[in-house]
């Protein structure tokens, strides 16, 4: 008899183990196919994407010397080693930074990662005038090469055989580990074309390569072949991921998307849950499949400082005081933190302030002092909801104002191209976001307000300001090491900008991740500067 | 016995039809429906097609209400609640009244309609004129343009036409027109359906070139362009009176693809096709943003269609007794050998 009891108690004990690891247990499954919905589709090289969108699908695929850890909210801000041994060390005074290539990577298609392949990869940044190349002008040698286009970037020396790569700048940049980390400098292998490889995207190092790309319908990943014999055992900080393949489909439709993890047809979207199903969405599925994250963000209306009517400060000083966040609030229906700043919340040096709270009567006297001249103005949006709408309200506040307005709506996955191409007639004002590019509050004005941005493609000074003294500010700051005195600094910094009003900000995006109730949320990283990881991703 | 003229038979024959009689009723109706907007928006629901009411309030019934709720849902139909304001509910985000919109953009849709269908009608009239009538190296060189023209898919087609002019707009020596001007779905409309209106035409002067009294008037001295346009024409009236009137109905629909896929009108102008691509965004909460447009689209559609069909069988009576005839006769099961 104690005999069939031991016997029935090892049976029980048994099928509890084998019940536990069917299920995964705490683990979750290993392997499947993870499908996920776009609403638009994104720059898949990455020389040349300069999207969260863009930045998302190739974070676990394409990766830097550096890149960010992992990890959801502040951890995810911080830069970890990638197919570099380790951080940078600085030395000369801020302008030389050295790494060495981690022993023993591939790229996806087999051919050794060498040293000399980042000289390539920044090297086809300025060949195919990539909107990241500004970055890395401050290289020794960089622009030159800009304009030549060739004889090599004197600033980057590299030795294949010990992996050593030496970068020595103009002048100290403080930001610029955080621009070794972008996607931007993301290892190429030599003798990639330098024009867009989108379609036919290139040899991956990371966990997942991109197998294949539908142009307008989606594409797909599966593991990088190369990860498992050796570059994931050698690059500790990047996960391996559980699933095997991913497939990413365009639904341009959002609410379609939401309907297909509700019928499980799709494990996640990548787009915002559209306004009027926020709140249902939100309310049902919270905790369970639905979370809110909160990325680093501006969103805002620019103002062409160039040419009329909004060379004037006056006038852009009466959009500022015209636009009504709380309207904005109620247009992006929850998913909208309003703010009337450049800085955002959570970015180091923000301090809140208003210098335009909304007064139409203000903003009316403001307009009709400047009186200007040229009234006819031409206001861009993009075609994705919701904000197609914040660009619509917009054009009826400008309306309001005293200005003819002609609103020019177009399809998000032109608008960023459309409008930073200088040679687009008619940039007169629009709408914007931006998404940090790394944690630092340099990426909020150099980017978007220092002089020495304005490109003629890829623009991203929409607004075209270019002020001196503002200029020399934004360039003294971020050539220090970012610290008290500094985020003072950029707080002063987001003032005098304001006061110069070359953009109407209106606030930060509020953003979620929804998945369908195979996926473990819990689980699902949202990384501030990259957004969801796809190596997250897991089966419950 | 007194002598009838072609016309006026037509007239009656088409006045006995009660079908297509209806149909231009149901059409005169949604005209007069579209026309009256300006009335509509301003003296009942006081407000313009593109005025955001984002923030505002209605009074219903005594109950005050939101027109955009702290959730980003419009406000619903109040019909004749709030004294006419909102017949219809919001539009979305925006506020905006959606029966102002609907009536508004009607006009829109219709103009595009009718102006699309007159620019292809002009243009495949003096083409298949000219290649029918000349023929030779001339019929070869239009035919063959519309051949390639006739070789894309009308749609995509359009939609690439559409996205080429929609950021620059057009410009043709003097003529500018802007990105978001509605002429330019107008004039792409027109062009993508010239070859199917051009081939039948250039088909039927190539019968007509040979009858008699074209013979007649060359031998009185007419010369090519008389003949074209004071001799064929007219006998091609007919024949354009019923392209006319299937077209409209083509075009609109052709219309309502574009700007449902936002390359047609242009916001925050809307038509009703654009008003179903806005509404569908909304389609679990608010499903009549897609559906009343639709169905004016389809209203529309059917009362131009069966109109032109009661057109084409009152002037040209043959056509229909010929199908009836053919319809009527059991297809052959074989053939003897």
């Amino acid at each position: 008899m104690r005999k069939l009891q031991a016997v029935l108690a090892v049976a029980v004990l048994t099928m509890v183990a084998i019940g536990l690891s069917s299920c995964g247990g705490s683990g979750g499954k290993e392997g499947g196919t993870l499908t996920g919905s776009y609403a638009s589709f994104p720059e898949l090289d990455p020389a040349l994407s300069y999207s969260q969108e863009g930045w998302m699908a190739m974070y676990d695929t394409y990766l830097p010397l550096l890149t960010y850890k992992h990890a959801d909210g502040e951890e995810g801000a911080e830069v970890v080693p990638a197919l570099a041994e380790s951080l940078p060390e600085v030395s000369n005074g801020g302008k030389t930074y050295t790494l060495t290539l981690r022993k023993g990577l591939k790229y996806s298609d087999g051919t050794p990662v060498k040293a000399s392949d980042f000289a390539g990869t920044v090297e086809r940044l300025f060949k195919i005038n990539s909107p990241g190349s500004p970055f890395y002008e401050g290289i020794v040698g960089a622009e030159r090469f800009a304009k030549t286009k060739s004889g090599g970037i004197s600033g980057i020396k590299t030795d294949d055989a010990t992996g050593k790569i030496e970068i020595e700048l103009t002048q100290p940049r403080g930001t610029f580990t955080n621009e070794l980390a972008m996607l931007f400098v993301a290892l190429v292998p030599p003798g990639t074309p330098a024009k867009s490889l989108a379609n036919d995207p290139p040899p991956a190092t990371g966990p997942y390569e991109i197998a294949g790309v539908e142009p307008g319908k989606g594409w797909s990943y599966v593991r990088n072949p190369q990860w498992a014999k050796g570059n994931g055992d050698a690059i500790p900080e990047v996960p391996s991921g559980h699933v095997d393949k991913i497939a990413i489909k365009l639904v341009r439709n959002s609410a379609t998307q939401v309907n297909e993890i509700e019928r499980n047809q799709t494990d996640w979207m990548q787009t915002l849950v559209p306004a009027d199903q926020y709140a249902k969405v939100k309310g049902k599925y919270e905790g369970t499949q639905f979370r809110v994250e909160h990325p680093i963000s501006t969103y805002f209306f620019w103002m062409n400082t160039q040419k009329a009517p909004f060379d004037d400060v006056k006038v852009r000083q009466a959009v500022n005081y015209a636009v009504d966040s709380e309207a904005l609030e109620r247009i992006y229906a929850g998913q909208l933190t309003a703010s009337h700043q450049i800085l955002p919340e959570g970015m180091p040096g923000h301090k809140t302030f208003d210098l335009y709270p909304h007064d139409m009567a203000k903003a009316k006297k403001l307009f009709a002092e400047a009186d200007p001249s040229d009234r006819k103005i031409t206001v861009w949006t993009i075609n994705e909801s919701p904000n197609d709408k914040a660009g619509a309200y917009y054009a009826g506040v400008l309306g309001e104002l005293g200005f003819g307005v002609k609103l020019k709506t177009i399809n998000a996955d032109n608008y960023f191209g459309i409008i930073g191409n200088l040679s687009t007639p008619d940039l007169d004002t629009g709408w914007a976001d931006w998404l940090q590019d790394y944690p630092h509050p340099n990426d909020f004005f150099q980017p978007l307000l220092d002089g020495e941005s304005i490109a003629p493609t890829y623009n991203t000074n929409t607004a075209q300001m270019d002020d001196p003294k503002l200029n020399a500010k934004i360039a003294r700051l971020g050539s220090e090491e970012l610290g008290s005195k500094q985020e003072d600094g950029y707080a002063q910094l987001d003032r005098e900008f304001m006061e110069q009003a070359p953009l109407a900000p209106y606030g930060s995006i509020v953003t979620s991740t929804f998945v369908n109730d195979e996926i473990d949320l819990e689980k699902v990283i949202y990384n501030p500067t990259m957004g969801q990881d796809l190596t997250s991703f897991q089966f419950k | 016995m007194e002598g009838r003229s072609p016309w006026y038979l037509a007239y009656r024959r088409l006045r006995r039809n009660r079908l297509a009689l209806a149909a231009a009723g149901l059409f005169a109706a949604i005209l007069v429906f579209v026309l009256a907007a300006p009335l509509w928006a301003h003296q009942v629901a006081h407000t313009t097609p593109n005025a955001n009411h984002t923030l505002e309030k209605v009074e219903v019934d005594g109950e005050v209400r939101e027109v955009v709720d702290r959730e980003g849902k419009p406000v619903g139909p109040l019909w004749l609640g709030a004294g006419g304001r909102f017949f219809l509910g919001a539009d979305g985000t925006l506020g905006r009244d959606e029966m102002v919109r609907l009536m508004y953009g009607g006009r829109i849709s219709l103009l595009i309609g009718f102006g699309a269908t007159l620019l292809a009608t002009l243009l495949a009239t003096v083409l298949g004129l000219l290649a029918g009538y000349y023929r030779g190296w001339t019929d070869a060189t239009i035919s063959r343009a519309l051949d390639v023209l006739w070789s894309f898919p009308v749609t995509l087609l359009a939609i690439a036409l559409g996205l080429a002019l929609a950021v620059g707009g057009l410009r043709i020596g003097p003529l500018h027109l802007s990105g978001g001007s509605i002429w330019i779905p107008v004039l792409i409309i027109g062009f993508v359906y010239t070859p199917y209106m051009a081939r039948p035409i250039r088909g039927q002067v190539l019968s007509l070139r040979e009858q008699e009294f074209v013979e007649a008037a060359v031998a009185q001295g007419a010369g090519p362009l008389r003949v074209m346009f004071g001799e064929l024409l007219p006998n091609l009236a007919s024949t354009l009176i019923v392209f006319f009137a299937l077209g409209v109905a083509n075009n609109m629909l052709l219309e309502a693809t574009l700007s449902f896929l936002g390359v047609g009108v242009q916001p925050p102008n809307a038509s009703w096709g654009s008003m179903i691509g806005s509404g569908f965004e909304l389609i679990t909460s608010a499903p009549l943003l897609t559906v009343i447009p639709g169905a004016m689209i389809l209203l529309t559609v059917l009362s131009v269609n069966v109109f032109g069909e009661g057109l084409r069988d009152a002037l040209d009576p043959k056509s229909k007794v010929l199908l009836e005839a053919h319809a009527g006769t059991p297809e052959p099961q074989g053939t003897a050998v």
